[in-house]
């Protein structure tokens, strides 16, 4: 289990935050700019940020409009993309306008959607929705296209439904791939986010960070820059510990490791 | 067909294997074309007639690409041939039910299921109590000589070892009629043999319909009561032969038997004027 190679792959994220750091900090050091603080000064910040009640509610208000959007884009999103699998028409309909959508960076939609339903949680959650959704769709649909046919006759043979079929055996057959998908999606609603902060400045995480920007505080920026990207790793992480117990029946089984030794 | 005193006759049900045989699968003038990728029709399956007797064992032989597994995919009903049909017990096949269990070449079994959870799939979809579904499929596990592997999930297994969970999960649903795809190809010779007579016993006990598509002539000889011999595009029938040899067989003596050996002669030289001249002649 503690091999030196598994220690050194338990240690090597550690490593790598350290390096960062330390880049930033000789960086800056040779900059000498004032927007450009050192990375001890960004880390002394982060406790006034997460002491200041104020800015603690706005960063959970940031968090529970994420995992709304997250939530919800997931529960429609799997079910859409199976469907689009397993189905022609229901891909032929749905793909052209997938297609429409894809390449529209969702941050652009804000000001439109902002005219119909204001600059409230709505429109953030809204556009968080929209983000998580597209790689949740595409991947769900690929993992169902993918799922092999005769899987599906044993099932049909057994007395499956169609949509018994679909539930109990595209749905498992698709989860690494649809696992795949939530966990892109995860990143683009921590991106979501904070662009829907920013351009609907009035609460939440993004909000603080480009106030303070406005405001010249670059120590405070820098901070929000480590807690944002902070949350990214830990939901991340934990994400990954959720998908490797959901999907372990299909990792694969030997490595084929890149021996440098 | 006489019911032979043997260490399973005790399983051997005296009304039903003393019936007259009645036609439980009837396949009437079914042809499969196929679109291939280069626009140009591709029969598959041409005219095929074939009636299968309740509780026949009837063995499918032809060169590889001469429709056999398709032929199952349409009796399974997950085909819909081009044209024909296929009955069970009268009534024309629609599409797949638990009546008709297929066993299939590329195993297919769901990689999210243990061993143990594969086979008991079938009798939970049938609402078996779990308890009662447990007990079957461990019985049947063990059956197919996997003791010891109901945790493992299909990843963990050898190709051989798939294809004894495939047959144990299809098994385990009490199907009338199997369908059996090549079920020990991917088998070494001694498993091979332990199954063939694990599934001769199986058969011999409950007189279930067998459909058995394979590519080795001893194979088909030991099993069946009837080997249908196929030639290649298009894939017809060429030849239909009752195998009249006593049961319950036995391996060891059926080998020494003069007229096992000529069947297998006979049929193999079959085999190779079909695999040389294809359906033309
Ligand atoms: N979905 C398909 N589309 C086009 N052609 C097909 C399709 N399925 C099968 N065929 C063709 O039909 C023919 C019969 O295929 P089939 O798989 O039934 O053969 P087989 O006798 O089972 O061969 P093997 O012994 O190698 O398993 C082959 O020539 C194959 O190319
Ligand atoms: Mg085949």
């Amino acid at each position: 289990m503690t091999s030196p190679s598994a220690l050194a792959r338990r240690a090597a994220p550690m490593f790598a935050c350290i390096g960062l750091l330390a880049v930033w900090q000789v960086a800056s050091l040779a900059l000498k700019n004032d927007s450009f603080p050192t990375a001890i000064e960004a880390i002394r910040a982060i406790p006034d940020i997460l002491g200041d009640k104020e800015s603690l509610i706005n960063i959970l208000a940031s968090l529970r409009r994420m995992a709304i959007g997250f939530g919800i884009a997931v529960l429609v999103s799997i079910p859409l993309g199976l469907l689009m699998g397993r189905s022609r028409a229901v891909a032929a309909f749905f793909n052209p306008l997938l297609m429409v959508i894809y390449p529209v960076p969702k941050a652009a939609l804000m000001p439109i959607i902002m005219l119909w339903l204001g600059v409230g949680d709505i429109t953030k959650t809204l556009v968080i929705f929209l983000g998580v959704s597209l790689p949740v769709i595409y991947h769900s649909f690929e993992g169902a296209k993918a799922v092999e046919e005769k899987m599906l006759w044993s099932g049909a043979a057994m007395g499956l439904s169609p949509l018994q079929r679909l539930i109990r055996i595209v749905l498992p057959a698709a989860l690494p791939e649809i696992l795949t998908g939530c966990r892109t999606g995860l990143v683009l609603a921590l991106i979501t986010m904070i662009t829907s902060e920013m351009i609907a400045r009035q609460s939440g995480a993004g909000n603080i960070l480009f106030n303070a920007l406005d405001m010249g505080q670059y120590d405070t920026v820098y901070a929000m820059i480590i807690i944002v990207g902070a949350m990214g790793i830990c939901l991340d992480a934990v994400f990954e510990r959720v998908r490797a117990r959901l999907v372990r029946w299909s990792e694969p089984q030997f490595d084929m490791p890149l021996s440098f030794s | 067909m006489k019911v032979v005193p043997s260490r399973s006759s005790e399983w051997v049900n005296p009304v039903t294997s003393q019936q007259p045989a009645s036609a439980i699968i009837e396949i009437d003038r079914v042809s499969q074309v196929f679109q291939t990728s280069a626009r140009k029709d591709h029969v598959a399956l041409s005219d095929i007639s074939l009636t299968i007797e309740e509780g026949a064992f009837v063995s499918i032989l032809g060169p590889s690409g001469c429709g056999k597994s398709t032929l199952l995919y349409i009796v399974g009903g997950f085909v819909n041939p081009t044209s024909g049909a296929v009955r069970m017990k009268g009534q024309a096949i629609t599409g797949p039910g638990p009546d008709r269990g297929p066993v299939f070449q590329e195993f297919a079994l769901f990689p999210w299921k243990t061993v143990l959870g594969n086979v008991m799939y079938g009798p939970r979809q049938q609402r078996v109590r779990a308890a009662e579904a447990e007990a079957q499929s461990r019985a049947l596990i063990e059956m197919v000589g996997l003791k010891g592997y109901e945790n493992f999930y299909p990843k963990e297994l050898s190709g051989g070892m798939k294809q004894r969970v495939a047959l144990a999960r299809t098994l385990a649903y009490h199907p009338e009629v199997l369908l059996m795809d090549e079920p020990f190809g991917a088998l070494d010779a001694h498993t091979r043999t332990r199954l063939q007579n694990d599934l001769l016993n199986i058969w011999e006990r409950d007189r279930k319909t067998v459909l058995f598509v394979t590519h080795s002539v001893d194979e088909a000889v030991f099993l069946s009561d009837k080997v249908v011999m196929m030639s290649k595009s298009p894939g017809r029938i060429r030849e239909v032969i009752d195998i009249d040899l006593p049961r319950p067989r036995r391996r060891n003596e059926l080998l020494l038997d003069p007229r096992y050996q000529k069947y297998v002669v006979d049929i193999e030289r079959m085999f190779d004027e079909v695999d040389e001249t294809g359906s033309a002649s």
